[in-house]
């Protein structure tokens, strides 16, 4: 009898479980192939549910706390070195000879970059979140004092009398110089767009700012960034160096007899139709030689090879002896290490016109590259000893410090800072998108037209139907993860379409990713990629009067003459918060000849002010150029009755606007670091 | 006794499971660590490139098999069934190979496979043309040469993929050259011997083309008058080796290295201080090589293993004085290579070239004719002229060319001279876009970044006769 009612019930429950069973399987297959466009992902509901959850608890878990080092500086005798733990908010201090570490010192939000003073004494760390210096007394490893400085502060020199401490501030585009006696800033200059590395020159006369954006110019304009340099002595910007047809000028090292300083560049080709990868019709890597006399020539060589591409050229170091330089390729997880005497004589012997065809030329690399050294992954902050005999090489994504014998050029040694041993799904998709295996010969990897995981400020000939179509402004990847659809035409509804097989045959040209790695990416961008506070324009989030005006005019219902605005015509039906868009897409009557027939997806609004050009075609320098020139219908919300006051009131409060996690901080979600 | 029933049905279960263990465990022997190689008896005859004879169809050839560890064991006769059989090549998974061959002494060569555990052997693909020199692409399909009699492209054998079950045949290549012995590189690409047969004969070149046919580029060219003979392998640290002979024996020659990296310039003879003929050469994983060789004093080939830093030969791995010893290949698990998306839509009847600045010389290439000034350019098809374009002031151009048809360009100044060319033969999938910097020299320049006049405007239509290309309306991305 009971063996009988326990058949009953077992037979009950498997024809139940079969009957949820096949049309559940069905249903969960259908949800799954219009989340990711294919139609054999494999149905795994921890891919989307538990990967991508942004449940405080849930990230907990499934995330880990890297230390993520950046940037680093050694001691002049060569016994510490220290490391920049970026996502720990750290300075580490570590025993390059016992592989210890010996202290880590908090430091403010997202540091930057260190520079030991000459004695040894002090440490200087940017903290490009907080828009600050920690001031550190390296013998009691403790942060003395706290340096104000301008917006996202990065790269950092120190006068030769270590008296003023140079400071790029990398979001509000200058540069800071402060009194170090006093702790007051003494000047402000203004420097390229987005600069981040700067170098004294050996004479300590002259100091050099890199810019990583381009100069804002209209589509079709030669690409150009600028290198601002700066005569130390009288603390005045002396010239403004146009480099043409490159950005992304992470860095810049001088050699020690000062009649070279190189810099590390991207040569981007986004005015060329993006049809092929093959022949550098992407991107291209290189090195700026700066020659330092009078009327010298900048140059730009190629990093790469007919085949092979030397993704995201990061930190360049120079050898003491002046004969090698090593540049952090951190796309491809390698040192290039180029021999300056051949770049000298390449050079010298060039007449200007074979000297322009070097900076397309992909072969010329053989000729000064001598080796390409393998690293963890992410190279990018290096340092040498102080006798030029150890190369050590931030390995970001790994939390390692890997040690290069540079007589041997071998890796021989990695530190481990003691992150956690585990990589997470999202870590995972952090490497992938840091790194260009999965785009044809290594060409280009999400972050190299992302940098930051922002955007680079250009507008792409993405080449859709016909070459020179449908131009393609890039956008922010920061916070994308509740914001679908994407792309400007918002055709793709999940990260997961929007980075599959369509996005390997019209973008990176080689194998897709595999769903493992699919899932990863989708989860790193989802959850990993966070906007940095709005400190410009709101710091505290008390809006100031302008901005309070501006917030009623986008909120407005009515214009200036009282009459009611269509409710479909007003700033705030398309763009309501936390993230200012309703997630729709709309026309807005920026539709070019050039582009196909397309509405447009409604972009997010947060930290935009940090994301020209406007507009989905790159076309609108500024946000008030949306209405002033691109706008004269009042198709894209009314604001033709706006007197230019309020304009003014309109943008600045848009440039206010920022990441819901800042305003609400009672409710900020876990944030791991990736 | 419910318990004994129970317990005698338990040891049934149990006796069944360890069965069938036992049964498939044995359901094939693993060739792994063995070498396959080709044999056969006497002199390559002279070949010919336009027809293969006889250096792609070797008449009377075997595929066997040896154990290099244990030379002792007898040669395994792999093709028994057949007239001749050439061209092993291993899966990624080593189980199971491609060959070409003949049943019969008149036979069309086919397209075989063999299943490496069981030995069965299964038809690829049937045609009544010759099929030769096989090669597994990732994604669970094949290249092959095949030649096409009926052909009035004057190409001499061209490339075909297929599905493994002879499904989708596809052909990829299509101008007037021979294309041979074929291989697939890591990055996905297929790389092939291709030789121009029309209008004149030129020498063979090494040439890269996507496995849907599209991106075809010029890889590696030889010396002049060099003929390059066996399948090209690619080497675990990056280097592309071959044989090339500066005669025209087609029986061997040099090895020849070359970078991945920049194979048109990095050429290295590793053979150069060796006397004697070197024939296919073979990556090992470690690093070492294995390669036919014929010393001046032998009759036939060997097989040897050849240090390629130390440039040497090494020990003989396998010899036979009745046989000579070619493509050698071990049977091993290897990389796949990467599986390229296809942009190719056979729904689209057109492809788009777009030559950023058709006056562009690279003042580097000696051999670069003096400045330029082309104002047209004149599209070459294979027996008419396509048309005359005219070229925008910067010197792009942007056209849209009937897919799958061979054309050449040269460029005319304004009086209607022609400046230079024709160049190579082009030709354009369904749907691809391609672009080239200039009708330049040196393939190792990349595109200024510049917008060009061209692509302002919709592409000129090639042939220009026809007003208007039927197409499918494309999707935008």
């Amino acid at each position: 009898m009971k063996t009988s009612k326990l058949l009953l019930i077992f037979g009950i429950l498997f024809v139940v479980g079969l009957a949820i069973y096949f049309p559940g399987r069905k249903i969960a297959r259908k949800h799954v192939n219009t989340k990711t466009a294919v139609e054999d992902h494999p149905l795994l509901c921890i891919s989307c549910h538990l990967y991508t959850s942004k449940n405080p608890l849930v990230s907990k878990l499934i995330n880990a706390d890297y230390y993520s080092p950046f940037n680093m500086a050694v001691s002049k005798n060569g016994d510490r070195l220290y490391v920049v733990a970026q996502e720990a908010n750290t300075l580490m201090v570590v025993d390059p000879e016992s592989h210890k570490v010996l202290n880590k010192i908090k430091v403010g939000e997202y540091p930057h970059s260190v520079v030991i003073d000459d004695r040894g004494e002090k440490a200087y760390v940017s903290n490009q979140w907080s828009d600050n210096v920690s001031v550190i007394d390296l013998a009691k490893s403790k942060v003395v004092d706290t340096l104000l400085t301008g917006n996202g502060p990065a790269g950092l020199s120190l006068s030769a009398d270590d008296k003023l401490l140079y400071i790029v501030n990398s979001f509000s585009s200058d540069v800071t110089v402060i009194d170090l006696n006093t702790g007051e800033e003494r000047k402000r200059f203004t420097a390229g767009n987005n600069p981040t590395g700067t170098q004294l020159s050996p004479d300590g006369k002259t100091l050099y700012v890199t810019s990583r954006r381009a100069l804002l110019a209209p589509y079709g304009d030669t690409l150009k960034s600028e290198l601002t340099v700066i005569d130390e002595s009288r603390q005045r910007v002396t010239e403004r160096k146009t480099i043409e047809s490159a950005y992304i000028m992470e860095n810049i090292a001088f050699t020690p007899g000062g009649d070279l300083a190189i810099i590390t560049l991207i040569r981007p080709k986004n005015l060329v139709p993006s049809i092929q990868v093959e022949q550098g019709w992407m991107m291209t890597y290189g090195i700026g030689i700066v020659e330092q006399k009078e009327n010298g020539r900048v140059i730009q060589l190629l990093l790469d090879e007919p085949n092979a591409y030397y993704c995201d050229p990061f930190d360049i170091v120079i050898s003491p002896d002046g004969k090698k330089a090593f540049i952090s390729n951190s796309g491809v997880n390698c040192i290039s290490v180029v021999d300056i005497d051949s770049v000298r004589s390449l050079i010298a012997e060039a007449t200007p016109e074979v000297v322009k065809t070097y900076s397309n030329n992909l072969g010329i690399s053989s000729r000064y590259v001598i080796k390409r050294i393998k690293t963890g992954a992410d190279p990018k902050g290096l340092v040498l000893s102080p006798d030029g005999k150890r190369l050590y090489v931030a390995e970001q994504l790994e939390d390692r410090i890997g040690v290069i014998n540079t007589e041997t050029l071998e890796k021989i040694n990695s530190i481990d800072l003691g992150g956690p041993r585990r990589i997470t799904v999202a870590r995972q998709g952090r490497r992938l998108f840091n790194n260009s295996g999965h785009t044809f010969q290594n060409q280009f990897d999400c972050y190299t037209c992302h940098p930051d995981m922002h955007e680079d400020g250009l507008v792409y000939n993405m080449a859709s139907k016909d070459m020179g179509r449908n131009l393609t402004n890039t956008q922010s990847l920061r916070d994308i993860g509740d914001t679908p659809p994407f792309k400007w035409n918002g055709k793709n509804q999940t990260v997961y379409k929007q980075d599959g097989m369509r996005f390997s045959t019209v973008l990176t040209r080689t194998e897709q990713f595999s769903y493992n790695n699919l899932d990863a990416i989708t989860a790193y961008i989802i959850t990993g990629i966070h906007y940095p506070p709005n400190l410009q324009y709101n710091p505290e989030g008390k809006l100031t009067e302008s901005q309070l005006r501006g917030k009623d005019l986008f909120e407005r219902s009515k214009d200036n003459t009282g009459k009611i605005i269509p409710e479909n015509n007003r700033c705030i039906t398309c763009h309501p918060p936390p993230y200012f868009t309703n997630l729709k897409l709309a026309s807005v009557g920026t539709l070019a000849i050039s582009d196909d027939s397309i509405q447009f997806d409604t972009p997010h609004l947060n930290n935009i002010f940090a994301s020209p050009p406007y507009l989905h075609d790159g076309r609108a320098a500024t946000l008030e150029e949306i209405w002033t020139k691109y706008g004269k219908e009042d198709k894209h919300g009314l604001a033709n009755d706006m007197t230019k006051n309020q304009l003014n009131d309109l943008v600045d409060y848009l440039k206010s606007l920022r990441a819901p996690a800042y305003e609400h901080k009672s409710s900020k979600l876990y944030h791991a670091s990736f | 006794m419910n318990r004994n029933r129970a317990a005698l049905s338990l040891l049934l279960i149990v006796a069944i499971g360890l069965f069938t263990i036992f049964f498939s465990s044995c359901r094939g022997k693993s060739m792994n660590g063995m070498v396959i190689l080709t044999q056969y008896a006497g002199e390559i005859k002279k070949g010919n490139y336009f027809s293969g004879d006889s250096w792609r169809y070797i008449s009377q050839a075997n595929i066997v098999a040896i154990d290099p560890g244990k030379p002792e064991k007898p040669v395994k006769l792999l093709t028994g069934g057949f007239y001749s059989a050439l061209s092993p090549d291993i899966s990624y998974d080593a189980g199971s190979m491609l060959f070409s061959a003949q049943q019969k002494q008149n036979d069309p060569w086919q397209i075989w496979e063999m299943n490496l555990n069981n030995m069965k052997i299964k038809q690829v693909f049937s045609s009544l043309e010759n099929c030769i020199d096989p090669a597994y692409l990732p994604g669970g399909r094949i290249l092959f040469s095949k030649i096409d009699m009926k052909e009035t492209m004057k190409a001499g054998h061209s490339l075909y993929t297929c599905n493994l079950d002879g499904s989708d045949l596809k052909r990829v290549t299509f101008n007037p050259h021979t294309y041979f012995a074929s291989s697939v590189l890591k990055d996905g690409r297929v790389v092939t011997i291709s030789r121009q047969l029309f209008p004149d004969n030129r020498d063979p070149v090494l040439m890269v083309l996507r496995p849907d046919g599209t991106k075809s580029e010029l890889f590696y060219k030889g010396l002049e008058g060099s003929i390059l003979q066996s399948r090209i392998r690619e080497t675990t640290n990056g280097n592309i080796i071959f044989t090339e002979s500066d005669s025209d024996t087609l029986s061997g020659g040099n090895l020849i290295s070359v970078k991945y990296n920049r194979p048109l310039h990095s050429r290295v003879n590793l053979t150069s201080e060796i006397k004697g003929s070197f024939g296919p050469p073979f990556p090992l994983n470690s690093g070492k090589l294995m390669v036919s060789y014929r010393s001046p004093e032998a009759k036939t080939y060997s097989l040897y293993e050849f240090d390629p830093d130390k440039k040497s030969l090494g020990s003989v791995l396998y010899s036979n004085a009745d046989y000579n010893v070619l493509e050698a290949v071990a049977v091993e698990t290897h990389d796949r290579p990467k599986k390229l998306p296809s942009e190719v839509d056979f729904g689209v009847k057109s492809g788009l070239l777009f030559c950023q600045d058709i006056n562009f010389t690279d003042p580097l290439s000696v051999s670069s004719v003096s400045v330029l000034n082309a104002g047209m350019i004149e599209v070459l098809g294979i027996d008419s002229t396509l048309g005359v374009v005219n070229v925008e002031k910067d010197g792009s151009v942007y056209l849209k060319v009937i897919a799958d048809t061979p054309f050449r360009i040269q460029t005319i100044d304004e009086k209607g001279k022609v400046l230079n060319g024709p160049g190579g033969w082009i030709w354009l999938r369904p749907n691809e876009r391609r672009g080239c910097v200039g009708c330049h020299e040196d393939r190792e320049i990349v595109p200024e970044n510049r917008l060009s006049m061209s692509v302002k405007n919709p592409p000129v239509v090639i042939p220009v006769h026809i007003s208007k290309i039927a197409e499918k309306k494309i999707s935008l991305e």
